[in-house]
This record gives structure tokens, C-alpha cells and sequence, in this order.
């Protein structure tokens, strides 16, 4: 399963596919309301919501083929280059997966902040677009096919290249199928908001989400930690130690908290244990390395969101009183201003 | 045995013929580059290597004044002597005496009345590969054969590490090889040397005495255009035998006849071809061939040997003694070994028998046996891990040797030959005792180091007619290392009655403060009190301990702590929308 399904290039993929959902949505649903209505072009309307639609389907042709470029190119890279050291890079790149996946992931909770976000960026882009004397004819035409051709284009270039980061340790059979369910699931929610579906239950499968989401990150981590001490024990063994199965001798005493000679998560694809370990990080032999590492990688997302549910739970407060634009910039605030990292730049 | 009995009692007759033969040996560090490829410290004897070759008759007393010239413990093991009478000469470190420290001396003194072919090493652990290894040649001109060839000669095979054994041995039983892949050697050797010159005569008969000193590799033997005719292995003359080509494992010997041609128009390739099989990999640029030459002709070219299709060798099975002794009677006492190897709890790879791996005793096995008073019969007070068997006087002893492992051994006793009775193919499994088409040899080969296949299994039968400790063990030098031995502690209350320990021996042990009384835990007053016995490392911890349990609940636990709080945080977004 796990060679057919790589976990964190579902959710990657789902998430950008989300948040491209969410900004087509605000579009198509801002042309609605602005021309939709009985006195208004309706051939404009027609015209625009063309724009949009064509700006997202050409976006989505460009990164497909930038994207399968790409990943073909890491990939023939990769098998040459880090194949000597195979678990070096895998460890590596187990570590990024988690980090990337821990610091996205939290904007999807906030699937209300991003509306917000980009339903205020893209009236503000809008608006500029008219102010614009000279270029304005131009942009105004267009502007509503260059918004969503470059919001996909942005977006599924970052998925790309998240989803190649990640997915070097996976076999490329793992890809097809989380890469087209991420993305209906993308839709899907995108469509639910686009539609007013019920935000609660809405939110409840995010949160549930979220909670996988945060599961699978954990065992990355945890994983990494442990490929890279088995990366060590084969330089001093040798050899490869895959090969001596689940048995003595395919794992380093010295480092071994517990050790089942089953339940392989590596041993013969894995099977239902390459699951297990796929969702929650399970390994037949547990180092100090990483059961430590998976402690303190939660120890580490709990601190933080209770430190970002309080300071929430303060400006929420605040802005109550103050009626401040706060709660629209938070979308990048969910993560951006403490790691300054990921969701942050795009907001400016 | 009744055949060495009766040897033994006849060669009192001529025994004021025989003659008394000294060495003083000094083991010392000299230099040597066998191989031509690299030059490295060798263990030698006074300043020399390869070592002597010990040359006596039949009935000659030997006489050995060793002197541990080293800086490590030293002592010597004369391979296949029974030391019948004579069991604190046999020589292994721990069993039959206290190792020699630096410079120690002793005296190893006794009369072989064995003719055959044998061998002298070192029977500290892993010490005979760094070159304390040599031929012990016991002639013998009354023997079946005697009339038969014109001259002896001896050719050593072995092989060659350019690394120094403790080294290897540190890395073989370590952490960092928990498949227990042992060192492959560097080079084969042929009469410690390459390129070996063996110069005849035409139309002559040689008896060549072969003998394996490696410290791992069996080799495949031949002679380009010659046929040999197999009349002795270990030290038991057989009925002649052609064959082609010889397999011979670490620590077998063997000796054939060699007819040479009457014309000198060509020189011959003799080639030794170490076991590839026995290696887990094969280094690259590995040459496993050694070449020598049978020379008839110093003006002709030596020939390169021919590649070889397929190794053929001779099956020691089907050989016949010579003195056409039977499959000895039902056994009066019958048990099995499993070979197996496992990893214990630091990580090493380990060699078994029936799940012991050897580990020596504070007190040499031997002394033990001879102060225990009745306590001797009982295995327990030799130590667990020492691995004991205890036999009664004239047990007729039927050992069945279970390998579970999937490589080569070859097997080897001290103080005795034993018949072998059977053995199966590669991979027969365990043998089944109730399975009735399972034919014995009716008159069975005789040796006393014996090849068991990958998976396979042997029947061996041999006479508890030798009082004594006797190992029993893989001669592969690393599988001694990693334990695969077991002691024969044969009729003890006999050896007590008739055998006592030079006061020598018993000064080396004063002197290094080694104990020479107790149990195999050095306790002299209760042996059956073990307590303080060396022992093995303890096993691997299986599966969940009650850190591992720990472990997995605190992970548990922060895993949904952690969800929790996702949630909570999630769960804003309601209170948002709310307000």
C-alpha cells in the first residue's frame, strides 16, 4: 500500500489544491454577486468567468508539465546521486517532509482565516487594477485570468516541489494515486465553500484532517531520526542491513529501546505495518533516537498551538473590542510570523 | 579402538628403539611476506617462519621446551596426537593447562606411537593464523605402505591474512558484524610460500603428506596429468583410493601416493583453490589459487594451471580403514549437537551447540576433572558455558552433528578419530533418527576432522577409550572465536586414578595466579557452587521490555495530547464564526 500511496504527497497535494479551491471560489464567486444581477453585462460576466476558468486550466496544464519536468528530473538525479547512500537522503528528506507538512498544516485549520485572506487581497488586487491608468484597460481584461493562471501556477509549482522534497523516499508508483485524490479532495471542499455548504462539518473534517496531517509528520520525524542512526549502523556494518531482515543484526543494539523480529515496516514492502508506519510513524525496532524524537516533535506542536490558541484567544478578544483588521491578516499569521516560513510570503 | 590398543602394547616391544627428540622451541615475533603482496609480523618460532616441521618415527618420545617469547599467551596443541595417558599435553589453553603468558616456559613431553599426518599450532584463541601453525610428520617405516613409494614429502596448505589476527578478531566479534561474516583471507599458500617447486624423479612413487593449516578456507587440491592414490587421512591409513582431485578443510591432512611419469618433457601445475563458498563476499582481486609445480624438468616452462569447469573433489565418505575395522556396536551413549548462530544481547554474532556458546573456565577443565573426587561425573561443576558431556569409561558414544547453519564446518575432536558413520547432503535438515532408510557405512572412514554440510547433519561413532578432557570444536579459527565448542570430559574417575599434572604446567598457572583447583567458577569448596562462572553475554532482550513498554505509552500518550490540542485550536475557528 504504502508504494502506491504516499502519504504526505496526499496531503501536500490536498492542501494546495485547497487553497487554489478557495481563491477560484472567492473569484467565481465575487463575479457573481458583481455581475450576475438582473441590471449588469451578463456577457461580461460570461466573458470574465471564462477568464477565470481559462486562467486555472492553462495554470493547471503549466504545472503539469513544469511539474512532471521536475519530478522527472529529481528523480533521475536522485537515483543516480543518492542511490549510493540511500537512507542518508531518505532520513533527509523524511526530516523536510515533516518540517514542511508541520508548518502548513496548520493553515488549513484555518480555512476561514485563508477565505478571508484572499477575499481581501483579491479586492484589493482588483481594485488596483482599475486605479491603474495607463496598463488598466490591459490588466482590467485580463486581470481575472491572470490572477487564478498565476495563483495555480504558484501553487502547484509549491506542491511540486514539496511533493519531490518528500517524495524521494517513496518509490514513483506511490505518487499517481494521492496526487488525483488530494486533489478532489481539494475540490471537493473548495466546491463546499464555493456552494455554503455546511462550514461545521466542515470544520470538523478539517480538524480531523489536521489531526492525520500531524500524525503522519510525526512519525516523518521520527522516521528521519531513525533512518539516519540506521544510515550509521550500515556504515559501520557494511552492508546492507535491509538484508538481514527483521532478525538479529538489522538493528543496533546499543540504540534498541524495543525490537519485534515482525511487523517490519521495510521488510517485503511493509505491508499493513509499512501502513501503520506510513500514518504513525510505527517501527519494529524503536531507537533512543527515535522514540525521542517522536516525543519532542510533539512536545514541540503542542507547545506551539497552545501558544497560538492563547495568543489567538487574545486577539479574538481584542479585535471584538477594537474591531481591527486583525483576524484578516492572521492567515498568515497561523504559522508565518513564528517560523517565518511558508504561508507567510505569499501574503505579501 | 582396539586397533591403537594394540598398537600401543606392540610398540612397547621396540620401544627401547625408539629414540627421544628435542626441540626448544622460543615463540617469537619475526617478519615474513608469504604472498609477495605485503610484509606484516608473523608469529615464529626462534626468530624463523614458517616454523619447523616436527619429523619423527613411530615410538619416539617428543620432547618440547617451549618459551613464550611474545608479549600475549601462547600455548601448543599437537592436532590429532590422542595423548592417550598424556591429556595435559594436549595443549588448548583453559582445558588441559593454564595458558603461557610472557615469558613463561614449559615442557610438552610425550611418545607418539600414532604414524600419520599431523599438524602443530597454537591453541590460543585465534592465534595460529598469525604463522604458529606446522606440520608433525610421525613416519612410519613398518607401515602397510612403507614398500610402496620411494620418498615422503609434505605439502602444507593454508591461508593468509595480511592482517594480524587479534585485529580481525575484535572486528569479526563485534557489534559492527552482526551477520558474523568472517575475515576472507588475502592469499592461499602452498608450504606457507607461492610458486612452490616440487621436483621429481621420473617413475617414482612420492607419498605426499598433505595437510590444511588455514585458519578458514578449505581448498580444493590437484595435480595437472596425475592421478593420486589417497592412503592415509588423519593420521588412519585407508585402502587405496584414486582420485582426481582432493577437498581438504582447515585442519584435515591427508596423504596419497604419486606415481610420476617416466619421460621429463613437461612440468605440471599443482593447484590449491581456496572454498569460495565459505566467504560471504569476495573481496575484489581476490586470488584464491595457489600454484606450485611438479618439476621434472628445471630447463621445460611451468605451465599456468588450466581453468577447471567445476570442482569435483573426492568424497572422504566412501574411503575404507585399512584395517577393515566395522561400524562399532550400539552405542552405549548417544546425543546431538545443534550447530546454530545467533546474536547475543552486545550485539555480536555467535556460534551455538544446543544453544551454548563456549566461554573457558576460570579453572583449566582438566584439573577440575582430576580434583573433583566423585563430583567429576557431574557436567554441571565443568561450567555451563564450557559446554560439558561427560562420558564413561568404553562408551561406545554415537554424535550426531545437526548443522543449522548454512555454511561448511568441519569438525573436529581431540584425543580421538571417530567413525563416520554417516552424513547427509546439503540441506538434509536434522537428522531422523527413526528414519530406517538411512543406511551407516559398514566399514566407516576414520579422521579426526570432518566436513559437515550446509544444513546438513553426520553420524559419528567413536570408543571412550581415551580418559580425558577433549574439545570438540569447528576448526574454522573464527568459529572458535565465536564459540563453537564443546567439552568431552571422558571417564573422569579413570583419569583421576592414572594421570597427574607436571609440576610445570601447574607452575604457570602459580605464577599468573590462575587458580588450578575448584570448579570451572574456581570454587574449591562447594563445585557444585557455580556462582562467579564466566559466562556468555545474555541473549538479545526479546521483543517488548519494560523500557521498550515505557516507551511506546509515553509516545502514545503524546501522540493524542498532541491531538487534543490540534483540535483545540481547530475548534476556534467555531467560536470565529460565532462572534
Amino acid at each position: 500500500m504504502v508504494n502506491v500511496f504516499a502519504v504526505p504527497v496526499f496531503f501536500i497535494v490536498f492542501r494546495e489544491s485547497l487553497e487554489t479551491a478557495i481563491i477560484a471560489a472567492i473569484l467565481l464567486s465575487f463575479l457573481k454577486k458583481t455581475f450576475d444581477t438582473p441590471d449588469s453585462d451578463r456577457a461580461a460576466y460570461v466573458r470574465l468567468r471564462r477568464h477565470v476558468w481559462l486562467g486555472l486550466i492553462a495554470g493547471f496544464i503549466l504545472v503539469l508539465a513544469i511539474g512532471g519536468g521536475m519530478i522527472g528530473a529529481f528523480y533521475r538525479l536522485g537515483v543516480d546521486a543518492w542511490a549510493k547512500s540511500e537512507s542518508l537522503w531518505e532520513g533527509i528528506f523524511c526530516l523536510i517532509a515533516s518540517i514542511i507538512i508541520t508548518i502548513m498544516g496548520a493553515a488549513i485549520l484555518r480555512v476561514s482565516k485563508l477565505q478571508s485572506k484572499w477575499q481581501k487581497k483579491i479586492t484589493r488586487a482588483l481594485q488596483a487594477s482599475n486605479k491603474d491608468t495607463t496598463f488598466g484597460e490591459k490588466l482590467e481584461k485580463y486581470a481575472l485570468f491572470i490572477l487564478p493562471f498565476i495563483t495555480i501556477l504558484r501553487e502547484g509549482l509549491e506542491a511540486v516541489i514539496f511533493v519531490g522534497g518528500v517524495g524521494l523516499s517513496f518509490p514513483a508508483s506511490a505518487f499517481p494515486i494521492p496526487v488525483i485524490t488530494g486533489i478532489l479532495a481539494g475540490l471537493l471542499i473548495g466546491f463546499i465553500m464555493y456552494k455554503g455548504g455546511n462550514m461545521f462539518h466542515l470544520q470538523i473534517f478539517l480538524i480531523i484532517s489536521t489531526c492525520f496531517l500531524y500524525l503522519v509528520a510525526a512519525g516523518l520525524f521520527s522516521r528521519g531520526v531513525w533512518t539516519l542512526e540506521m544510515y550509521e549502523y550500515g556504515k559501520l556494518v557494511g552492508g546492507d542491513v535491509a538484508e538481514t531482515g527483521a532478525g538479529p543484526g538489522s538493528y543496533d543494539i546499543r540504540k534498541s529501546v524495543w525490537h519485534v523480529n515482525c511487523c517490519s515496516p521495510q521488510f517485503n514492502g511493509g505491508g499493513g505495518w509499512g501502513i501503520f508506519n506510513a500514518l504513525f510513524g510505527w517501527q519494529n525496532s524503536a531507537t533512543y533516537g527515535s522514540v525521542i524524537s517522536y516525543n519532542v516533535y510533539w512536545i514541540a506542536v503542542i507547545a506551539y498551538f497552545l501558544f497560538m490558541y492563547f495568543r489567538e484567544q487574545k486577539e479574538f478578544n481584542g479585535s471584538a473590542r477594537s474591531d481591527s483588521d486583525l483576524e484578516a491578516d492572521n492567515g498568515k499569521g497561523v504559522v508565518g510570523d513564528k517560523t517565518g516560513v511558508a504561508v507567510d510570503e505569499k501574503s505579501t | 579402538m582396539k586397533s591403537f590398543v594394540a598398537a600401543s602394547l606392540l610398540s612397547l616391544i621396540p620401544s627401547v628403539l625408539s629414540k627421544t627428540v628435542t626441540y626448544d622451541f622460543n615463540v617469537t615475533y619475526t617478519t615474513a611476506n608469504p604472498d609477495g603482496q605485503f610484509e606484516r609480523r608473523v608469529i615464529g618460532i626462534n626468530g624463523q617462519w614458517p616454523i619447523p616441521t616436527i619429523d619423527i618415527e613411530k615410538g619416539d618420545r617428543l620432547i618440547v621446551n617451549l618459551v613464550n617469547g611474545l608479549d600475549v599467551d601462547t600455548s601448543l596443541h599437537w592436532h590429532g596426537l590422542f595423548q592417550n595417558g598424556t591429556n595435559a599435553m594436549d595443549g588448548p589453553g583453559k582445558v588441559t593447562q593454564c595458558s603461557l603468558g610472557p615469558g613463561q616456559k614449559m615442557t610438552y613431553n610425550f611418545t607418539i606411537n600414532q604414524p600419520g599426518t599431523y599438524w602443530y599450532h597454537s591453541h590460543i584463541k585465534g592465534q595460529y593464523p598469525d604463522g604458529i601453525r606446522g606440520p608433525l610428520i610421525v613416519r612410519d617405516p613398518k607401515g602397510p605402505y612403507a614398500d610402496k613409494y620411494d620418498e615422503e614429502v609434505v605439502i602444507s596448505l593454508s591461508d593468509w591474512y595480511h592482517d594480524e589476527n587479534p585485529p580481525l578478531l575484535a572486528k569479526f566479534l563485534s557489534v559492527g558484524n552482526p551477520t558474523g561474516a568472517e575475515p576472507v583471507p588475502n592469499s592461499a599458500l602452498m608450504n606457507e610460500t607461492q610458486g612452490m617447486p616440487f621436483h621429481v624423479r621420473p617413475g617414482r612413487t612420492y607419498m605426499v603428506r598433505l595437510v590444511n593449516m588455514a585458519a578458514f578456507a578449505a581448498q580444493y587440491f590437484w595435480i595437472e596429468g596425475h592421478t593420486m592414490r589417497i592412503i592415509e587421512v588423519d593420521g588412519e591409513y585407508t585402502e587405496e583410493a584414486e582420485a582426481e582431485m582432493i577437498y581438504l578443510t582447515a585442519a584435515q591432512r591427508l596423504s596419497f601416493l604419486l606415481t610420476t611419469r617416466n619421460e621429463t618433457t613437461q612440468n605440471f601445475a599443482i593447484v590449491g583453490s581456496m572454498d569460495q563458498d565459505l566467504f560471504d563476499q569476495i573481496p575484489d582481486g581476490l586470488n584464491p589459487n595457489v600454484t606450485g609445480h611438479l618439476i621434472y624438468s628445471a630447463a621445460r616452462p611451468l605451465p599456468e594451471p588450466a581453468f577447471v569447469d567445476a570442482f569435483e573433489p573426492f568424497d572422504d565418505f566412501t574411503l575404507v580403514p585399512y584395517d577393515n575395522e566395522e561400524l562399532w556396536g550400539e552405542p552405549t551413549y548417544s546425543f546431538a549437537l545443534e550447530v546454530m548462530m545467533d546474536n547475543l544481547g552486545d550485539g555480536a554474532n555467535y556460534a551455538f551447540f544446543n544453544g551454548i556458546t563456549y566461554v573457558a573456565p576460570k579453572v583449566p577443565t582438566l584439573y577440575t576433572a582430576l580434583n573433583a573426587g566423585n563430583l567429576s561425573l557431574t557436567p554441571e561443576i565443568y561450567g555451563r558455558d564450557t559446554n560439558p558431556t561427560v562420558f564413561k569409561h568404553h562408551d561406545v558414544v554415537e554424535l550426531i552433528i545437526n548443522n543449522n547453519d548454512p555454511g561448511k564446518h568441519p569438525f573436529h575432536m581431540h584425543g580421538h578419530t571417530f567413525q563416520l558413520a554417516y552424513r547427509s547432503d546439503v540441506d538434509a535438515g536434522i537428522f531422523n533418527t527413526s528414519d530406517d532408510s538411512i543406511e551407516f557405512a559398514k566399514m566407516p572412514m576414520r579422521r579426526d576432522t570432518i566436513l559437515v554440510n550446509p544444513g546438513g547433519n553426520v553420524v559419528l561413532r567413536f570408543r571412550a577409550d581415551n580418559p580425558g578432557v577433549w574439545l570438540f570444536h569447528c576448526h574454522i579459527e573464527w568459529h572458535i572465536e565465536s564459540g563453537l565448542i564443546a567439552t568431552f570430559i571422558e571417564a573422569p574417575d579413570v583419569l583421576q586414578k592414572t594421570q597427574t599434572i607436571p609440576e610445570d604446567h601447574l607452575a604457570i598457572c602459580r605464577q599468573r595466579n590462575d587458580p588450578v583447583v575448584g570448579n570451572a567458577a574456581a570454587n574449591a569448596e562447594d563445585y557444585l557452587d557455580l556462582t562467579g562462572q564466566n559466562l556468555s553475554p545474555a541473549p538479545l532482550p526479546a521483543g517488548f521490555t519494560a523500557r521498550g513498554i515505557v516507551a511506546l505509552v509515553f509516545s502514545v500518550i503524546a501522540a493524542f495530547i498532541g491531538l487534543a490540542v490540534i483540535a483545540l485550536y481547530g475548534s476556534q475557528e467555531f467560536k470565529h464564526k460565532a462572534a
